[in-house]
């Protein structure tokens, strides 16, 4: 699997649409439907919104290729808390929806890293 | 009223009043849903709609003995409507044609904007301009920097040369070359500087740039021999096959 891109920054949501825009980019560059790639960026904010909500003052967002497009997004920086619930239940249900593969790492209640894959 | 309880009454009553309830306790969630497939194409308002009438057929669907929590049950539901929506509509056609909107949009308010504050404007102003997304903005303008194949490569376009004479061949000619027997005799006729350039470009597909450097020679030197070559070797196949 090759690793092509890794963004470290703020959760600021108005650093979201850079973010969002870089994961489009690396999807079309594996060659992913655009359906996909829509998929996979509303994948990468609602990840980002569950560590905003976690308590994480910033992120890391990995990108890698094989036959599709893999991300791994991590919290950083701050003190995991488990978030609102209603909200985290409504974000997980739609991960849940948009990814067969979701992977959630969670510490004391608290989410610590997500990932996921696109593509066949 | 819990609701279990509500959608065990509903289901026993088939009171139309208990399921608008149940649609109006979680209507949130079509709407949470639907801002977030906002900017593909269609419209806030259309989404909510494809959602909340999800919503009302998740309220029939939603057996609660089975001790789900009728949010958990729910989101996954109206997010595949909003699927299926967005392929039934082929947003391959719609999309191209909405940014291409946008674009006409965006030059007018940058105009606009331009004239009244005396600067470019920015993405953001822009998007408040055109109530839509920054993402939408960036978008479309990216969308526009679309490069002509015919544009000169050079940007003095002194020599006149295309970014499609340039760029390193994509097709497989070299092979097809080989396999007719008539063009391998053609090439046969030409001389070894004129095969080199065959070769180069044909065969490693190199672009005139990466041929020239090869060779010790210009860009511009290997761009007229390929055109002479090609000429030769057309006018050879033409001769070939009156015969």
């Amino acid at each position: 699997m090759e690793e092509l891109l890794a963004l470290s920054f703020a959760l600021k949501s108005d650093l979201f649409t850079t973010v969002r825009l870089t994961a489009g980019g690396i999807c079309a560059r594996a060659g992913l439907s655009l359906d996909d790639a829509e998929d996979c960026k509303v994948c990468v904010t609602e990840s980002l919104l569950l560590f905003m909500r976690n308590g994480y003052s910033s992120a890391r967002v990995q990108f890698a290729q094989d036959n599709g497009v893999c991300v791994r997004l991590t919290g950083e920086n701050g003190r995991g808390a488990a978030g609102d619930s209603a909200e985290d239940e409504i974000s997980y249900s739609l991960l849940g929806a948009l990814v067969e593969n979701l992977n959630v790492e969670r510490k004391d209640g608290a989410v610590t890293e997500i990932t996921f894959r696109f593509g066949s | 009223m819990e609701d279990g309880e509500l959608f065990k009454r509903y289901r026993e009553t088939g009171d139309i009043a208990d399921r608008n309830r149940i649609v109006e306790k979680y209507l949130y969630i079509a709407s949470v849903l639907a801002k977030k497939f906002v900017g593909r194409g269609v419209e806030y308002d259309d989404l909510f709609q494809v959602a909340s009438l999800a919503l009302m057929k998740g309220v029939e669907r939603f057996d609660e003995s089975k001790g789900l929590q009728f949010s958990t049950f729910i989101t996954p539901t109206i997010t595949g409507e909003i699927k299926n929506y967005f392929r039934d509509r082929s947003r391959l056609v719609h999309l191209p044609r909405r940014v291409a909107e946008l674009r006409v949009k965006i030059k007018r308010a940058a105009d606009e904007l331009l004239t009244e504050t005396g600067k470019k404007p920015t993405a953001q102003q822009l998007a408040q301009r055109l109530n839509v997304t920054e993402e939408e903005i960036v978008r479309a303008m990216e969308a526009g920097a679309v490069v002509s194949l015919d544009r000169n490569a050079d940007q003095d376009g002194e020599d006149g040369m295309s970014f499609y004479e340039v760029l390193a061949s994509e097709d497989n000619f070299a092979e097809q070359l080989e396999n007719r027997d008539m063009v391998v005799s053609a090439v046969k006729k030409l001389n070894d500087t004129e095969k080199e350039i065959i070769r180069c470009r044909f065969d490693e597909e190199l672009s005139q740039t990466e041929t020239a450097r090869r060779m010790g020679v210009s860009q511009m030197f290997v761009s007229r021999m390929e055109r002479k070559i090609l000429d030769k070797l057309k006018n050879d196949l033409k001769k070939s096959m009156a015969d």
